[in-house]
């Protein structure tokens, strides 16, 4: 996937004010979106919000500020919002877990605001 | 205590009876003095929807009992690519207009004929299928890819769920000869070829449940597509891949378009390609052995 494809693209969500429902599936080198996105969402009837992520056979490179701004991004959501977020995690086709979640979503996991789950790869 | 259609030991006597008990001579001699009435048979044929063994050991009880068992043997139909295809269905019941088709509520298509004798009109099959709620149509496993889908133009009114994979963008003229639609799912849909024309059309359904959009190279074409729906978009769930950068602008599109009714999003960023969504939850269908 070519990345700086997607680099400052993002869907717009603000006007969809009756969302109750939101899921994100995407691969864990390419969450700039997902943050973006999550800025803008309305979320007054947000009830649930769940993040799938997936990694490539190969190592890719993680955006550190990306994972740090989701990080408080998703904290906020539990302080303001009391939404608690469900983050899905594909191993590689190995079995492998590339990326470890709780490094990169150190106050989220320490506080305990998340339910990570390991779902199987779609392919 | 007595025992009910919806007590399990009703319903383990009624099959026992379907099974076995029609070949006894006591069963025989019953049902040749007096018929079941009507409703009490369609209470004995309602406990067996999911047995399509029994019911069809039925079917061999009297001709009377065939019209409540097709009612069940036909309501899934699936046509696959080697057994059980159109074609067969197509010698084994050569007046279209006298099959039991219109028992079936739930189609699925994944190959067409494509020997059938000059002249043949296998419109006619298709339109016979007049009552089906769900259709899903998938040529890509079988030779179906060139195959038009006027035929299935208005087929059947009452369909509520839609569902086309590998199609081309054609399909939008299928979505909207359905009055009633209301679940939308265009799975891997080709590129839009420019040399065909595209006018808006006059009427469209209201598309008010679920819309799954996984198009082969980008959202664009099928996002203005649909956009064109003279009666809106008013979908109450969207799930949509996107595979391209500007891909985001056209989900954006689609989003607002929705707003008034959309309560569950679901967004997906891949490599183009790669994805291919999992089918709806539904009954598995039943493959019925007229071959």
């Amino acid at each position: 996937m070519d990345v700086a494809t997607f680099r400052g693209r993002f869907p717009d969500l603000s006007k969809a004010a009756k969302l109750k429902d939101l899921m994100f599936l995407s691969r864990a080198c390419n969450i700039h979106w997902i943050v973006a996105a999550l800025k803008n969402v309305e979320y007054k009837n947000l009830r649930q919000l769940t993040i799938r992520l997936e990694t490539a056979d190969e190592p890719e490179e993680t955006d550190d500020e990306d994972w740090q701004d989701l990080d408080r991004l998703l904290v906020q959501f539990w302080t303001s919002y009391s939404i608690r977020p469900q983050l899905g995690y594909a191993p590689d086709s190995k079995g492998r877990e590339r990326v470890r979640l709780p490094d990169l979503l150190p106050e989220l996991t320490k506080r305990e605001l998340v339910d990570l789950v390991e779902y199987s790869h779609p392919a | 205590m007595g025992i009910g259609p919806s007590d399990p030991a009703w319903r383990g006597y009624i099959m026992l009876v379907g099974t076995v008990g029609i070949t006894s001579d006591a069963c025989k001699m019953t049902m040749m003095s007096r018929p079941l009435p009507p409703e009490i048979l369609g209470l004995v044929i309602d406990q067996l929807y999911d047995e399509p063994t029994t019911l069809r050991a039925c079917c061999l009880v009297s001709k009377s009992w065939i019209p409540q068992t097709r009612r069940y043997l036909f309501a899934h139909v699936d046509f696959g690519v080697s057994v059980h295809t159109f074609e067969s269905w197509m010698r084994v019941f050569l007046d279209p207009s006298n099959t039991p088709a219109h028992h079936t509520r739930s189609l699925t298509i994944r190959n067409l004929p494509t020997s059938v004798p000059t002249g043949t009109d296998v419109g006619g099959w298709i339109r016979a299928f007049s009552n089906v709620v769900h259709f899903h149509f998938d040529p890509s496993v079988g030779a179906g890819h060139d195959f038009s889908l006027t035929p299935f133009l208005g087929f059947s009114p009452a369909i509520r769920s839609l569902r086309m994979t590998s199609t081309t963008f054609e399909v939008f003229d299928l979505v909207c000869s359905f009055p009633h639609l209301e679940d939308l799912a265009l799975i891997n849909l080709s590129p839009e070829d420019g040399t065909v024309g595209w006018s808006a059309p006059l009427t469209s359904p209201k598309l008010t449940g679920s819309l799954d959009l996984c198009p082969i190279r980008g959202l664009h074409s099928a996002v203005r597509r649909l956009s064109d729906f003279p009666n809106g978009l008013h979908f109450a769930k969207i799930a949509m891949s996107c595979g391209l950068g500007q891909d985001f602008t056209w989900a954006t599109d689609l989003v607002s378009r929705c707003s008034e009714t959309l309560e569950t999003l679901n967004l997906r960023c891949f490599l183009v390609g790669t994805f291919s969504s999992a089918p709806p939850d539904r009954p598995e269908p039943y493959h019925p052995s007229w071959t």
